[in-house]
């Protein structure tokens, strides 16, 4: 009767649902290996284009103003500095340049130019183009020009040839000079105004500008004045913006992209076992971090800080959320930077130690503490409520208030948090850039915005700037990370991997620590 | 004859005849169905602590993303909590969101339409232009303003679909009292003197308002589902409770390896919808006139 | 009643609802929290840096005063430079609204295809098999998400089953487009129909049960010219109404379907600029939209008056 076909209707309803559901998930993954591995098999073939689908676009190609990595991995394609990253991202190598002295008193660099490289648009590159570059980018009141502050002046004594004056002696300066911002662009801007030349920027690089529609595809062609002869393979390069984490990874299936950016960590297995498919982590300078604000009267208290951080099992985090990708953080600096140093007694989890922690500080019994959560990311909710469980067990009652990106940030930045989440990945292969930025409260970010503030460490900081000895610079970084992590002004988390999955016809793809990558490498198979 | 007898005695003679709702409605099968489906969802909510096998918020971070099995029936999500208890408690949540936030645009959305279809004018100007400004505003921008203002939390995400929900049903209605005051009946009316208030509230809402309930029933699937999206952007009900919409968002990045995440609570909302769809339907058959 | 008159006392009264649109969200936006020179600047910001961006930006001055500023430039057409990409926001809208337009037409057009017929079968014979199936089986497009439909789709036909149509994307030239927005669209409709459906056979049997048929009918009418003519009318006059109602919803749920099929549209780019506080933009947009969604309401109420007689608005 008709009750019974209503009944029938909702159980329709319902295994219509789920037999789409199963219509959907059945064919996309059938096992068996990805083919192909991370190296370059075989002879390079040339010719083809690649598509790269990422989350989010790109702002800007003003390489001296802009902080967003979409943009920065595009530009360094078009644009190149004189020394760059090592692939372990623990140096840097020459590049436009060949070789540089220095002088006794450490504080004049005399370079020497790559002879024959040329502008993608035929002109010669000379010691006036460098130095119009470099003085364009340290500029102080804009982007980048902080990290080119220890310059005086440069010189372009001859067309191969650049000097650069320190006014001080400055360790990280080599690092500093093969930062992107520095990178060498045609005197004058060739002609146009800096605005006019940035929306179309000329460089010495693999690839030169084809067109950017916002907010949907960025092109770069090859440059067939490219110095490196015989590269780059391929004849183009696309940059779309794919939101959605699913399509992104449906489109790389479906062939219409051969590169997906950051597929998230639970989908990594299944595509390291989808045929034709390649699935890579490689390994990173990014670090995760819980600050603390030290204004907030309980987070001031350094037992309470130790509590917190021994609170946290990582290993549980890093199995949940990042599905075993990742490794505790012991420092609040990353493995593959220069003078990390592995024996760092950054906290991890031991429950007891922390209840100890707890009863020697202020707050035996526990306190209120709010934790602030943005859109950024599903995973923050994640270990947000991970944390919050733990903390639990101290007596600490964690609250979340959830914001929109725009406010966390913001919120952050102007210390109107109390429990934060933040990350770092570096710019420059010398940890000065973050350590500055961290540990040092009379910098811009007052110690990663918790206000951290011990004497012994800022003067360590201050001293390895200028000093050029590894082994003695080597000495003052393990001192600053050990006392650092001591003092928990910030609970480290953990380290995670850049994670890329692309086809297995594209070989030669390879992502440095510093998360930039260098498409005259790459090329695809037939 | 006083002015109350007169009224009735006229209303009697130009009065549509109309079922009594209570000799019917256990007859019509769409709404006794729809009745049982939600009366056995709304049962489910209630009894959920005393039902649910877990608490809904604790985490086994050793068991995520767990099968269906025994222990588990409907599996674990990506934190090791129980889905089947967490379903149970997010009914009382979803059910007490829907309901409440339909509730007063219905109320506030039927008075203006009645109002603004009735009199026009002047008074269907204002009215229809003050709509138009609250449909025109951007929605998102709405509701982070009220989140900065009173703070986050459902409470703001009432407000915010109460400030938009009511232009639904003053369009709905409006239109329908346009049609029905040419009608025969309400110039009948008119002509017997009737007060302008007593028209509307007895012989033409109980003819229009059929197509607002019918809508209601769909309002609040649409509202829960405008939490699910609120949920997907970020802006939505705060974690750890669990509510419909936040599974199915947490869910979607699960999809492509455990899609059962998703899809589950959608059941359940397709369910509600299904069981309030026929609530509404049995309700515009008992309310419409023969 | 004067529809030439109508519509032009329409027209002239959007302009009040537009800019009292406007004002309330240039108000509303920068009075909340949330600096873009901070979302920009990201972890290198310093008070100096966010200074010079402020400056940059004009907004270092009053809030009054950049809204005057906003009045002037908006008279000569132009909505200011966005923030984040330094073009005219202009460029960027115009850019997208194709995207958008298509998907709501695409959308809306396949809902009516779909709808209609669906309602008719159903009123044809009440409470019959065939109206609890019509009745019941869409009712699953209103209970999921668009987001989990859309990538439901995906996966089901943009991958498996011989890869019909594309994985997202615009596609290029109208045939490119047909192709690659019918999945998105079809997400659309799935959202929509169940509401049409069931507001549409209500008012079909409504009309079919009323006096007017049933003469119609005893005249020995073909029924089928009966259906046609007379109930399809009041069809069409309900579609509309619960169409233009639902404007507003469609518009703001483009954005989610536009995430997941990757269309550079409009709803992208305003959830984008909202979360950024990118001033201009979100201005911009929130113009645009507001325009176009007064111009829907304009338009439903002229066709409602057009198809039914017995409304007249005065």
């Amino acid at each position: 009767m008709r009750i019974r076909t209503t009944g029938i209707g909702a159980v329709l309803a319902a295994v219509t649902a789920l037999a789409i559901a199963a219509a959907g998930c059945g064919g996309s993954s059938s096992g068996g290996n990805s083919g192909g591995g991370t190296g370059d098999e075989g002879k390079p073939q040339y010719g083809g284009s690649v598509v790269i689908d990422r989350v989010a676009d790109s702002q800007s190609m003003d390489k001296t103003t802009v902080f967003d990595n979409e943009s920065i991995w595009v530009f360094e394609q078009i644009m190149e500095p004189l020394y760059t990253v090592t692939k372990d991202g623990k140096d840097v190598e020459p590049w436009l340049a060949t070789s540089y002295t220095l002088s006794a008193d450490k504080k004049t660099y005399t370079f020497k130019l790559r002879p024959g490289v040329k502008f993608s648009n035929g002109q010669p590159m000379t010691s006036a183009d460098v130095k119009f570059s470099i003085d364009e980018a340290r500029k102080e009141d804009q982007g980048w020009g902080f990290l080119d502050i220890a310059i005086k002046d440069i010189e372009a004594p001859s067309p191969d040839t650049v000097v650069i004056h320190t006014k001080y002696p400055w360790s990280p300066f080599l690092a500093d000079i093969a930062l992107f911002a520095n990178a060498v662009i045609p005197k004058d801007y060739g002609g146009e105004t800096k605005k006019q030349f940035y929306e179309h920027p000329v460089g010495t690089g693999p690839f030169m500008w084809d067109h950017w529609t916002k907010g949907d595809e960025l092109v770069l062609k090859k440059n067939p004045n490219y110095w490196q002869k015989g590269k780059p393979y391929l004849d183009s390069v696309t940059w779309r913006v794919v939101g959605d984490d699913n399509t992104r990874e449906l489109q790389l299936e479906g062939g219409q992209s051969q590169v997906d950016e950051f597929p998230p960590f639970q989908t990594v297995d299944k595509l390291k076992s989808t045929p034709g498919i390649t699935m890579t982590l490689f390994p990173s300078t990014r670090t995760d971090y819980m600050m603390m604000n030290e204004r907030v009267a309980p987070l001031a208290d350094v037992h309470v800080r130790r509590a917190i951080s021994l609170a946290i099992d990582r290993a549980a985090i890093i199995k949940s959320v990042l599905f075993t990708y990742g490794e505790p953080a012991n420092s609040f600096m990353p493995p593959q930077v220069p003078y990390y140093d592995k024996s760092t007694p950054g906290l991890q989890y031991n429950l007891d130690q922390a209840k100890q922690e707890m009863a020697q500080s202020k707050y035996p019994n526990g306190f209120d503490v709010e934790m602030l959560l943005g859109k950024g990311s599903a995973d923050e909710h994640s270990y947000g409520q991970i944390i919050q469980q733990s903390l639990q067990q101290l007596g600490i009652n964690v609250h979340f208030k959830q914001v929109d990106p725009s406010t966390e940030f913001a919120n952050e930045q102007e210390f109107k948090y109390e429990l934060g989440f933040s990350y770092w990945t570096m710019d420059i292969a010398d940890p000065d850039e973050l350590v500055t930025f961290a540990v040092d409260p009379n910098s811009g970010a007052k110690s990663f915005y918790t206000d951290y503030s011990n004497p012994d460490v800022i003067k360590w900081t201050h001293q390895a700037q200028h000093e050029f000895d590894k082994t003695k610079r080597q000495e003052l970084y393990t001192n600053i990370q050990k006392q650092a992590a001591e003092d928990a002004f910030m609970a480290f988390l953990f380290y995670s991997p850049y994670r890329y999955a692309y086809t297995d016809k594209l070989h030669g793809f390879y992502v440095y620590p510093t998360g930039n990558y260098h498409m005259e490498d790459a090329w695809l198979s037939k | 004859m006083s002015v109350a007898a007169a009224d009735a005695f006229v209303e009697a003679e130009i009065a549509e005849p109309r079922h009594g709702f209570r000799t019917r409605w256990y007859r019509t099968p769409a709404f006794v169905a729809g009745c049982v489906i939600v009366g056995t969802i709304l049962a489910l909510a209630i009894l959920a602590p005393v039902i649910a096998p877990y608490d809904p918020n604790k985490q086994d971070l050793q068991n995520i993303l767990a099968d269906p099995s025994s222990k588990h029936w409907l599996g674990t999500d990506q934190l090791g909590r129980d889905v089947w208890s967490r379903m149970l408690y997010a009914a009382r949540i979803d059910l007490r969101v829907g309901f409440l936030a339909v509730f007063l645009p219905f109320v506030i959305g039927t008075t203006l339409g009645a109002i603004s279809g009735y009199y026009g004018r002047f008074g269907d100007t204002i009215i229809s232009r003050l709509a138009e400004v609250v449909v025109a505003f951007p929605f998102f921008v709405l509701v982070i303003a009220m989140v900065f203002v009173l703070g986050p939390g459902t409470r703001n995400i009432y407000l915010a679909i109460t400030v938009v929900g009511w232009v639904s049903y003053m369009r709905i209605i409006r239109g329908e009292v346009l049609v029905a005051k040419r009608q025969e009946y309400t110039l009948a009316a008119q002509a017997a003197g009737l007060s302008n208030a007593r028209i509307i509230v007895r012989h033409l809402l109980p003819n229009v308002i059929t197509q607002a309930i019918v809508f209601a029933m769909s309002d609040i699937v649409l509202d829960i589902l405008l939490i699910v999206t609120l949920g997907y952007l970020g802006l939505g009900i705060q974690p750890p409770t669990p509510d419909w919409g936040a599974m199915i968002a947490e869910g979607q990045t699960f999809i492509t390896v455990k899609w059962q995440l998703s899809t589950i609570p959608g059941v359940a909302v397709v369910i509600t919808g299904l069981g309030l769809s026929l609530i509404g339907d049995g309700l515009a058959d008992l309310l419409r006139p023969e | 009643m004067d529809l030439p008159a109508y519509v032009a006392r329409r027209l002239l009264q959007m302009v009040p609802v537009v800019l009292g649109v406007t004002i309330l969200v240039f108000f509303m936006i920068h009075l909340v929290p949330g600096d873009p020179a901070r979302t920009m600047l990201g972890t290198h910001a310093s008070p100096e840096r966010i200074a010079l961006l402020h400056k940059e930006w004009g907004l270092d001055e009053s809030l009054p005063a950049q809204y005057v500023k906003f009045m002037q430039r908006l008279v000569h057409g132009d909505l200011g430079n966005s923030l984040f990409y330094r073009v005219p926001a202009r460029e960027l809208i115009v850019d997208r609204l194709p995207v958008t337009l298509w998907l709501i037409g695409y959308g809306t057009g396949l809902s009516i295809l779909i709808a209609l017929p669906l309602a008719a079968i159903a009123a044809s014979k009440r409470d019959a098999a065939r109206d609890q199936v019509v009745r019941v089986v869409p009712l699953i497009g209103l209970g999921f998400p668009s987001f989990w439909v859309g990538i439901m789709l995906l996966l089901a036909f943009g991958l498996n089953m011989g890869r019909l149509f594309p994985v997202g994307g615009y596609g290029e030239g109208f045939t490119g487009h047909l192709r690659s927005m019918f999945l998105p669209a079809l997400t659309v409709a799935i959202a929509i129909s169940p509401i049409l459906i069931r507001s549409l056979r209500a008012s079909l049997l409504n009309v079919l049960e009323s006096d007017y048929i049933t003469t119609a009918r005893a005249k020995g009418l073909p029924e089928r010219r009966v259906l046609v003519r007379h109930a399809m009318r009041n069809a069409v006059i309900s579609t509309v109404t619960i169409l233009g109602v639902n404007i507003g919803y469609l518009v703001g749920g483009t954005l989610v379907i536009e995430q997941v099929f990757a269309l550079p549209g409009v709803g992208q780019l305003m959830i984008n600029s909202i979360f950024q506080r990118d001033f201009p933009v979100v201005q911009g947009v929130t113009l645009v939209f507001a325009i176009l969604v007064v111009l829907v309401y304009l338009i439903t109420d002229v066709v409602h008056s057009l198809l039914d007689p017995r409304v007249r608005f005065e």
